[in-house]
Order: structure tokens, then C-alpha cells, then sequence
């Protein structure tokens, strides 16, 4: 399944070429394509629809219209082929996913998209959130900062800042805003959109100058967070998940923050840090395994689901 | 905490519920309310679209949709498909889903029209997609 998903990358450009992702595109999106991967995937793996032992779909979080667009499907295959259905929190996915590839054991989660950033440790038969955004995600920071500088969406506006990054020379100070365990970005981003044009005007800096100023803050923000949850925690190990954690300078600042702190540090490539749907087949064999089921009446997706609402019942 | 781009739902319209303009059904058109109606108002919490314009002297809109399915059980099956998720803006468009023999019906309540137009297309959508996953890999194994 994420394999097929990749394929359809030149329409994911195209999608957030507007204002970043609208959901009703994207819904229609999935609806046209959804028939179709489903047949691929069975296909490609040799198997019949009396070999699937459960559906997994994403319940949440993320945008109503999209969710609904693939539930409606899993309800359907699920009751024509009278098998379990299992709802999958979406952060979850992506750390089931992040443990599995890495053979991470009990990390410190740092998720970063364009949609969430949050710190999560395991706690107890819970995902804990340990620090968080109080507005944006750092992800949709940075697209909306490519928008400001008419970067190009191919293949993201995120590549495409780490690339003009490498370039930057001239650190130009922008607000650092942790605040105790959570981070801020809503304030960075308007500053920055702000003196952009101005220093770009007057010739004070360059865009490659402003892309690497913006990461270098944010990121040292995200360091920061992750850090001091580790310290609490008394963690080794640290995981990055989320599209944002395919970007190298991240990983770079992680990683010489857990060598001080003789912490390991465990990182995924393209193919699975960005969303994909054998995440939440992982983690809803996991939740299968455990013998979680989701009723068809509980079944309704939900545009806001905390990664901590999720019972862990399937590690110690 | 949410991304505050997070967009509420619905999709005909791209998104606008993020706020257009809206055609409240008897209150910014040229019928005004009779003169000893009390005042129109937003609906306060916990009381649903019908009651609502009930209160304030005005009749909600009523659109029913009856699909009819090859059997019962393909009618159910839909049904289970399409019932369990919440209208986006609930306590302005409300819809309800019941099984008749094959025959889905769907009844919507809204104080809205526009909002009950992006509904409905919504919904249209939906049931298209839940139509054709069931020709594609139906018939349903037997029980």
C-alpha cells in the first residue's frame, strides 16, 4: 500500500500547489484512487480478500472529509467480506511504524508534519504527550514560509527549504518560543514574513540566508523540547517520525544532541516518515493482535484524536 | 493541540465553511418575520436545527433521499457505511439514516440551505463511492 501511494506523488504537488491541502480536493482525490490502490495492493501481495484477518483505517486525526472518503471504503470491504475493523489513531501509525522499521525499544518520540508536533514517550499502556505545539505545526510553518518566498511545491515546499537552507550563510535572529515543554511557532512565522520582505528588499539577506535562519531556530526549539522529555524520562533512545523528520539538518541536531547525552538516535527515510498506509496497518495489527476491534457504531472518524486517548494494550 | 489550519470538514465547497455567506433560511431574506415573532437568534448549544428555527418562528428545511439497493443486505451494508460519521456542522444540518427492506432513506434537517446543499453533494459523493466498492469487490461473502 505504500508503495502504491508513492506513485501518486506528481498529484500530491499539484494538491498543495494552492493554500497547502484543501480537504474537499483531497477527498476527491482519495475517492478516485482508493478503488483502485485497493486492487493493486491485494494483487501485488497474491492475496484474496479471505486472507485479510482485519481492516485497519485511520480514524483520526486529521481532515473530515479525507477520513471519511477512506472509512466509508474500510466499513464496506469490512462488511462484505464480514472482517474485524480496526480504527487507527494516525500518530500512532507513524510510531508503530518508526519502531518496526528502526527496532527502537522504548524510544522518546519526536513526531513533526504538516499537521502535528508533538513529544511522546510510553507510559503505562499510553503514548504520553510530553510537549506539543500550542499553535502551528512546525511543518506547516515552514510551507507557509516556502508560499512567502514563491518556492516551487515539487516534490515539497519543505525539500525545497532544506535545499536553499544548505545554501544559507547569515544567521538572522528570529524568536526562539519554548514555553516549558511546548513550543510556539505561529509568532516565528508572522515575524518572519514580516522582515522577509523587508531585508530581502533592502538586500540584507538572502532567501537561502532566511530558509536556513528558520530552520536553524526552529529546529534547536524541537531539540530543545525532545531533551528535556528524554531527560525526564530517563531515556536512550530518541525516534523521529513525521514528514518533517526526512529532513537531514534535523536529524543532524538530534543527533548530536543524543551523542552528548550518549543517547541513540533513530531516524527513517522518505518512505516511511511521510504518511503512508502500511503505518496503520502496523499499528492496527498491533491493536488487532491485542484484540482491539472498532464496532461499525464507533467507527466515525474524528478530525481531533489525542495520541493519548489510545489504551496500548499491546506492550507492557 | 490541533494545527490550527486544521480545516473543519466538508468538501464541495473547498472548505468555506470556514465562513462565507449564508442563506439563513428566513432571516437576512426579503420575508421578514412576522411582527410578533420573537427576535431570530443563533441556536444556543444542545438544542438541534429543528427546535431551533421552531423557536425563533422558522420552519426548517426537509430533504429526504431514498436509495434503493438489489437486497436488505446491501442496504445495510451501506447503511453501516454511512451512518457512523458526524455531520461537520451539527447543530445546523442534522441527518438521520434508516433501513427500509433494501431501500436506504435519508432524511436531513437543516436550518441552512447552503449548508444543507454541501451536505447533501457530501453525502451523494459518499454513497457513489460506497456504490461502486461494493460492485468492485461485493457480492457480500454469506453469513
Amino acid at each position: 500500500m505504500a508503495r502504491c501511494w508513492r506513485t501518486r506523488g506528481g498529484l500530491t504537488s499539484r494538491l498543495l500547489a494552492q493554500v497547502g491541502f484543501l480537504p474537499g480536493d483531497t477527498a476527491r482525490h482519495h475517492r478516485a484512487v482508493i478503488l483502485d490502490l485497493l486492487q493493486e495492493a491485494l494483487t501485488e501481495s497474491g492475496l484474496t480478500s479471505q486472507d485479510i484477518d482485519c481492516i485497519a483505517y485511520t480514524k483520526g486525526p486529521g481532515m473530515g472529509a479525507p477520513l471519511v472518503s477512506v472509512a466509508v471504503v474500510a466499513r464496506t470491504v469490512a462488511q462484505l467480506w464480514n472482517k474485524p475493523l480496526v480504527g487507527v489513531n494516525h500518530c500512532i501509525g507513524h510510531i508503530e511504524m518508526g519502531r518496526l522499521i528502526t527496532g527502537a525499544t522504548s524510544p522518546t518520540v519526536l513526531y513533526v508534519s504538516g499537521g502535528n508536533t508533538q513529544v511522546i514517550a510510553y507510559s503505562e499502556h499510553r503514548y504520553r504527550i510530553f510537549g506539543e505545539t500550542i499553535d502551528i505545526a512546525v511543518g506547516n510553518c515552514l510551507d507557509r514560509f516556502a508560499r512567502v518566498l514563491k518556492v516551487s511545491n515539487d516534490p515539497s515546499p519543505g525539500y525545497n527549504i532544506e535545499q536553499m537552507a544548505k545554501r544559507g550563510k547569515k544567521l538572522v535572529e528570529l524568536p526562539y518560543t519554548v514555553k516549558g515543554m511546548d513550543v510556539s511557532f505561529s509568532g516565528i512565522l508572522s515575524f518572519i514574513e514580516d522582515v522577509a520582505h523587508r531585508m530581502l528588499a533592502t538586500g540584507e539577506c538572502t532567501p537561502e540566508d532566511l530558509c536556513f535562519s528558520l530552520q536553524e531556530t526552529v529546529f534547536a526549539m524541537l531539540v530543545e523540547i525532545t531533551e528535556r522529555a528524554m531527560a525526564h524520562c530517563g531515556s536512550q533512545e530518541a525516534l523521529i517520525v513525521g514528514g518533517v523528520g526526512c529532513n537531514v539538518r534535523l536529524q543532524e541536531m538530534m543527533a548530536t544532541m543524543c551523542q552528548e547525552r550518549g543517547a541513540r538516535l533513530f531516524a527513517t527515510d522518505e518512505r516511511f516518515c511521510i504518511d503512508n498506509g502500511a503505518m496503520i496497518a502496523q499499528a492496527g495489527w498491533e491493536m488487532f493482535r491485542a484484540g482491539h476491534r472498532t464496532p461499525l457504531g464507533d467507527s466515525g472518524v474524528t478530525q481531533r484524536y489525542r495520541t493519548d486517548e489510545v489504551e496500548v494494550t499491546w506492550r507492557d | 493541540m490541533r494545527d490550527a489550519d486544521a480545516d473543519a470538514g466538508g468538501g464541495a465547497d473547498g472548505g468555506d465553511g470556514r465562513g462565507g455567506h449564508s442563506c439563513r433560511g428566513g432571516v437576512d431574506t426579503a420575508a421578514a418575520p412576522a411582527a410578533g415573532a420573537p427576535p431570530a437568534h443563533a441556536p444556543g448549544p444542545g438544542r438541534d436545527a429543528a427546535s431551533a428555527a421552531r423557536g425563533s418562528g422558522m420552519r426548517p428545511h426537509i430533504f429526504t433521499l431514498s436509495v434503493p439497493f438489489p437486497t436488505p443486505l446491501e442496504a445495510e451494508i451501506a447503511h453501516g457505511s454511512l451512518a457512523p460519521d458526524a455531520e461537520p456542522h451539527q447543530r445546523v444540518v442534522g441527518k438521520d439514516l434508516t433501513v427500509s427492506g433494501r431501500i436506504l432513506v435519508v432524511r436531513w434537517k437543516a436550518e441552512d440551505c447552503r449548508l444543507l446543499r454541501i451536505s447533501v453533494i457530501n453525502f451523494l459523493d459518499q454513497l457513489s463511492l460506497v456504490v461502486r466498492t461494493m460492485q468492485r469487490f461485493g457480492p457480500p461473502v454469506s453469513r
